[in-house]
């Protein structure tokens, strides 16, 4: 049997070819986020290997359990160095990634979507540096930094210029001394490093500490009594070695690439899905044209068990050449991907191609694993075939849906919708949650899958209506050749339903959360600007600013802080705003009490959301108990509840003087103001521009540019999805042309009859083109109603913060389901090619 | 070689002479009709040089045994497929001048077809495919002349059925009710009844039969069971590509003698 097997597969090369692309497709998407994500990491742990660099031992804080980490007094550095063993010791002072930005000479900032711009202080011990100079000198005072060599060349900085500088504590002017060389080959992956001299940088980022303190050990030192005389210099710090550090700092990294190779794998794994719908139509397709072969099996005396062993074999040998062709694919896809990134703004390191053993083997048992499991009901059909069947004329109209598909596919459904309602109501851990909406979504889709042979006859009658109005018999036939076999074109058009399914839930979730935006900015947004900074470096100083310009009349910046409160010490965030401006700035519904009337007679009020204070019996005049990550414990008088939770996104909003007090973040996360009554908008587009010229890195939109800006990044992330949802498309579409090709295939006879009593190549083109667009519709009409579902309970499990109301973008969606039918008419272009162009003889000889 | 689109009238009055002394006007004609298949030594000449015509209102029959080139030759009178050399001539038509549009239009508009199996589309009840070549063609049915060529079939309460709902025997007066209904110029039927018992064959024959001699239509036919070759007006013998021989007025016996004799 097994010579039968392969000879089966060399015998009919275009049907092994047709199989085996939907596997290879599917193995090269998995294979592919392997590829890019240890390319990266690749790339990263080199990265952080140069960052680590000669330290040998570092003095550092511990770090809290709750609130920020401590810095250590510069004093300390002294103390490091003077202990026995220690070679050198330098002071580390980092900032947070952005908050240091260099304005280049054309004055256009370096965006803050790319690799991050960061600051640290220069260090001149060697030993203890990971910068090398280039050219120029070592930033030693005040106004001074360097810079490393590519991003100077690349943002036009020059040796011996003078920059603006953003930081925390303002603008300022510095220059540029020294250029610079990380690591050995300043592999900064594109960020852009700055160096400046530690007391310099302490002065901008507003604290006199140091992060840590970097340690070299003199030659033939103990390192473990070293570590252990640091360790009891200073309280609250703890001494690690280069190990510890090294792999902490991959940690780091590896997060975020984990994070996007999960992303990546995820949409992997929906590639892969709608795959095995395509391989197991494309056996059943083949094997059942293969009937009365199989048959004549039977009848020359092969048994049930090696007709099914043969089919399998078969399956084996395809799954094993598609997955070692994927990954290959998967190769150029990793390549793609990057490309793609690339072009949407996330620049990506030049990476080597890494493919691991571990790519390998998950690629193998993807691919066999694929192609076993959607070959296993067609053999077991095929075993079933009776040796009559070979003496029997085939080719049969159509099949009908069995009570036995009917009901499983029912319980399924129900079982999948079960299991997502579990998921999105009913559990709790991020595992949980996520198996539990990934099998619930996959069982949803197969349940449909098994149910919609059912409607596929009288949906395809409906949308076949214009192809038979306008294409005449042409239309007729491919309208009825798409409901010929429903569950050939169910299976077909699930593939294509899985793709919208996830395009329109992603496109129902985002304008649900636009229409929600737009709402409160229209219903409580009372404040003439809103402030934003894209990279989270809000300026400091700016609140101060706008307080003292006369065309302000109230202005309040937002800040969020972890607090503990409550019985069991939970940990919760907070919202810190001018208590008394807010009113002038949105219109947070309050119910009781007052958020201006407490001046003078409380010391710390807190406003409370209406759920939080029905929760716990909240009323004005009650006091919370928080503590705070300074340490500091305050109980807080509530003075208001307020029904509007939209704005404030947490349920407490606290008074800045609070806030200050405890010594909390004193970082604004927004800003808004209103302007003073008789200002005209030629003075208020003055303070715009000035605002925008002091402060370049923030954005000063009114409430409905803020809206579209917004609305924008919802369209952005939107647009990712998108970009990863139509691999899946792309698949289902290979999938229609697949079953087309086989279609032709099987009836090639009846297309020689058609042909042979006068059906033209334009009309037979046209006839399969329609089929095609009628399948592809289906299945988007199966995607989007099966979408809306999702969107509907993903916009109803969202917390109310978010969105509350489900919006539906119909003319996308619209727009979505026309694409979709033109996608099946270009799918169907090589089979009613191949198929106009059969010899009519031939045909019917067939 | 010197092509034309009509056929100048020396070359079907020598077709004429060449097949008999009857002067019926020709509704086909094949005019030294070659067909040669493969090279060099794997040559084979399916037709070698075969003159004959096929009379107007006729139904004639085409013999001959195993790869004598009798279905070669139809498919090439149908414009199914292209000779070689000569010419095929459709009332005044030079199929060989004919492009593949021209080709399929000929066979949708003036040709009908009855095959041995497979005559239907099996999406398609039995009136759907009965209308289907006028369907193709974008033209309304003589509703009439249907009506009429379903009553002589006698179909009248299965045209709502698909073919896989119909018997073999209902299928084919199927087939022969499509091939008739838009009145094409000639019929051409390979092996029409080669499926069917020997009844439900006798059936559709008489159908063919009662079609020429009621509706005037003209039918050519292949095939090799000598009862069904005496339905036929006429009888072309053919062996090896070359025309052996006719008989007019067959009978099963006087068909089953000559075929005897093609052999020496």
């Amino acid at each position: 049997m097994l010579r039968l097997t392969l000879k089966n597969l060399a015998g009919n090369r275009v049907r092994f070819a047709l199989t085996a692309f939907a596997v290879v497709l599917a193995v090269s998407f998995v294979v592919s986020s392997f590829v890019l994500t240890d390319g990266l990491r690749q790339q990263f742990d080199g990265l952080s290997a140069e960052i680590v660099g000669g330290t040998d031992l570092m003095v550092r804080p511990v770090e809290p359990d709750f609130g920020e980490i401590p810095s250590l007094p510069g004093s300390l550095v002294a103390e490091v160095a003077a202990t026995d063993g220690v070679a050198a010791a330098a002071p580390v002072v980092g900032t947070p990634d952005n908050a240091i930005r260099p304005v280049p000479p054309d004055g256009e900032l370096i965006s803050t979507n790319g690799p991050p711009q960061v600051a640290v202080n220069w260090v001149d011990d060697p030993a203890l540096s990971s910068f090398t100079l280039v050219e120029g000198r070592a930033p030693a005072a005040d106004g001074e930094f360097a810079m490393d060599v590519d991003a100077a060349a690349t943002h036009g900085f020059t040796l011996g210029g003078t920059y603006d500088v953003l930081t925390p504590t303002g603008t300022v002017s510095e220059t540029l001394t020294g250029l610079t060389r990380f690591g050995a080959d300043n592999a900064t992956l594109g960020a852009t490093l700055m160096q400046f001299p530690t007391a310099s940088l302490q002065r901008l980022t507003g604290d006199t500490g140091v992060d840590s303190v970097a340690v070299a050990l003199a030659d033939g030192a103990d390192r473990g009594a070293v570590q252990a005389a640091l360790a009891s210099l200073a309280p609250g710090t703890e001494v690690i070695d280069n190990a510890t550090l090294l792999s902490e700092q991959q940690d780091g990294f590896n997060q975020g690439i984990s994070i996007m190779g999960n992303v990546l794998l995820g949409f992997a794994a929906v590639s892969l899905f709608v795959s095995i719908f395509i391989i197991y139509n494309t056996f059943a397709i083949v094997l059942g044209q293969r009937t009365r072969e199989l048959g004549l099996l039977r009848l020359v005396g092969a048994d049930p068990r090696q007709i099914r062993r043969s089919v399998l074999g078969e399956a084996l040998v395809i799954g094993i050449v598609s997955s070692l062709l994927g990954i290959g694919a998967g190769a150029l896809v990793a390549r793609g991907l990057t490309a793609l990134f690339d072009a949407l703004g996330a620049s990506m390191p030049d990476m080597a191609l890494v493919i691991s053993a571990r790519t390998v083997i998950v690629a193998l048992v993807v691919g066999i694993g694929a192609t076993m499991i959607s070959a296993v009901g067609p053999a077991r059909k095929a075993a079933r075939v009776a040796p009559i069947v070979a003496l029997r004329d085939g080719a049969a109209a159509g099949t009908s849906t069995g009570r036995v598909r009917l009901a499983v596919g029912t319980l399924i459904l129900a079982a999948g919708l079960a299991a997502g309602g579990t998921g999105l109501f009913g559990a709790s851990g991020t595992a949980t949650v996520v198996s539990l909406l990934g099998l619930g979504a996959a069982a949803v889709f197969i349940g449909v899958t098994l149910v919609s042979p059912v409607v596929a006859v009288p949906v395809t009658r409906v949308l076949s209506w214009p192809a038979r109005a306008t294409a005449g018999v042409a239309g007729r036939l491919a309208g009825q050749n798409a409901g010929r076999n429903p569950q050939r074109t169910a299976t077909t058009a699930a593939a294509l339903m899985i793709g919208l399914a996830a395009v329109t839930m992603a496109l129902v979730v985002g304008e649900s959360v636009k229409a929600e935006l737009r709402s409160t900015v229209a219903s409580s947004v009372t404040a003439d600007y809103i402030v934003t900074e894209p990279s989270g470096n809000f300026p400091a100083d700016l609140a101060a600013t706008l307080d003292a310009s006369p065309e302000v009349a109230a202005v309040s910046g937002f800040r969020y802080e972890e607090v503990r409160t409550g019985a069991a010490a939970d940990e919760i965030e907070v919202t810190g705003a001018r208590l008394t401006e807010v009113p002038a700035l949105f219109d947070l519904d309050v119910t009781q009490g007052s958020l201006t009337d407490w001046a003078g007679t409380v010391a710390d009020p807190v406003a409370v959301a209406e759920t939080e204070a029905v929760r716990l019996g909240l009323a004005p005049g009650d006091t919370v108990g928080m503590d705070f990550g300074s340490g500091q414990h305050r109980d807080l008088t509530v003075v208001a509840v307020f029904a509007d939770e939209y704005v404030v996104e947490s349920p407490y909003l606290l008074d800045l003087s609070t806030w200050d007090a405890v010594g909390a973040s004193d970082a604004d996360d927004f800003l808004s103001f209103s302007l003073a009554d008789g200002v005209d908008g030629a003075r208020a587009a003055e303070l715009v521009a000035g605002l925008t010229a002091a402060y370049p890195q923030v954005d000063v939109d009114t409430p409905g540019q803020f809206a579209d800006k917004v609305a924008g990044f919802v369209d952005q992330a939107l647009t990712a999805v998108n970009a990863m949802v139509a691999l899946a498309v792309v698949i289902a579409l290979i999938g229609i042309a697949n079953t087309l090709a086989l279609s032709v295939f099987e009836r090639t006879r009846e297309l020689g009859l058609l042909r042979a009593v006068g059906m033209t190549r334009r009309q037979l083109r046209r006839m399969i083109r329609l089929e095609a667009t009628l399948v592809a519709l289906f299945g988007a009409a199966l995607g989007v109603v099966t979408g809306l579902g999702f969107g509907w309970a993903a916009v109803i499990a969202l917390p109310d913060t978010i969105t509350e109301t489900v919006a539906v973008p119909g003319t996308r969606i619209a727009v979505l389901v026309a694409v979709a039918g033109v996608a099946g008419l270009l799918a169907a272009w090589g089979p009613a090619r191949r198929a106009s162009r059969l010899d009519v003889l031939d045909a019917i000889a067939a | 070689m010197s092509r034309s689109t009509t056929v100048p009238a020396p070359i079907i009055a020598a077709a004429r002479a060449s097949v008999g002394p009857e002067p019926t006007p020709a509704a086909a004609a094949a005019v030294g009709a070659t067909k040669v298949y493969g090279k060099g030594d794997t040559v084979v000449r399916a037709l070698d040089g075969v003159d004959v015509t096929f009379d107007k209102g006729r139904m004639t029959a085409i013999m001959g045994p195993s790869g004598s080139g009798k279905s070669t030759l139809m498919h090439c009178l149908a414009g199914l497929d292209q000779l070689t050399s000569g010419q095929v001539v459709i009332g005044s038509t030079d199929l060989t001048q004919l492009n593949e549009r021209q080709l399929t239009q000929l066979r949708r508009d003036r040709i009908g077809f009855i095959f041995q199996s497979f005559n239907l589309i099996p999406t398609l009840n039995a009136a759907e495919n009965i209308r289907l070549p006028m369907d193709l063609a974008g033209t309304t049915p003589d509703a009439r002349w249907v009506e009429h060529v379903i009553a002589t079939v006698g179909l009248g309460d299965r045209l709502r059925h698909r073919p896989s709902e119909l018997s073999g025997g209902q299928q084919q007066r199927v087939a022969v009710a499509r091939a008739l209904a838009s009145r094409p110029e000639i019929v051409f039927a390979d092996e029409p009844t080669g499926n069917l018992d020997s009844r439900t064959g006798a059936e559709i024959l008489g159908f063919m039969a009662r079609a020429v001699v009621d509706l005037g239509q003209t039918i050519v036919m292949v095939t090799h069971d000598p009862v069904a070759a005496s339905y036929a007006d006429r009888v072309v013998f053919l062996a090896d590509g070359r025309l052996r021989g006719q008989l007019d007025h067959p009978t099963p016996d006087t068909v089953l003698d000559a075929m005897r004799n093609l052999g020496q």
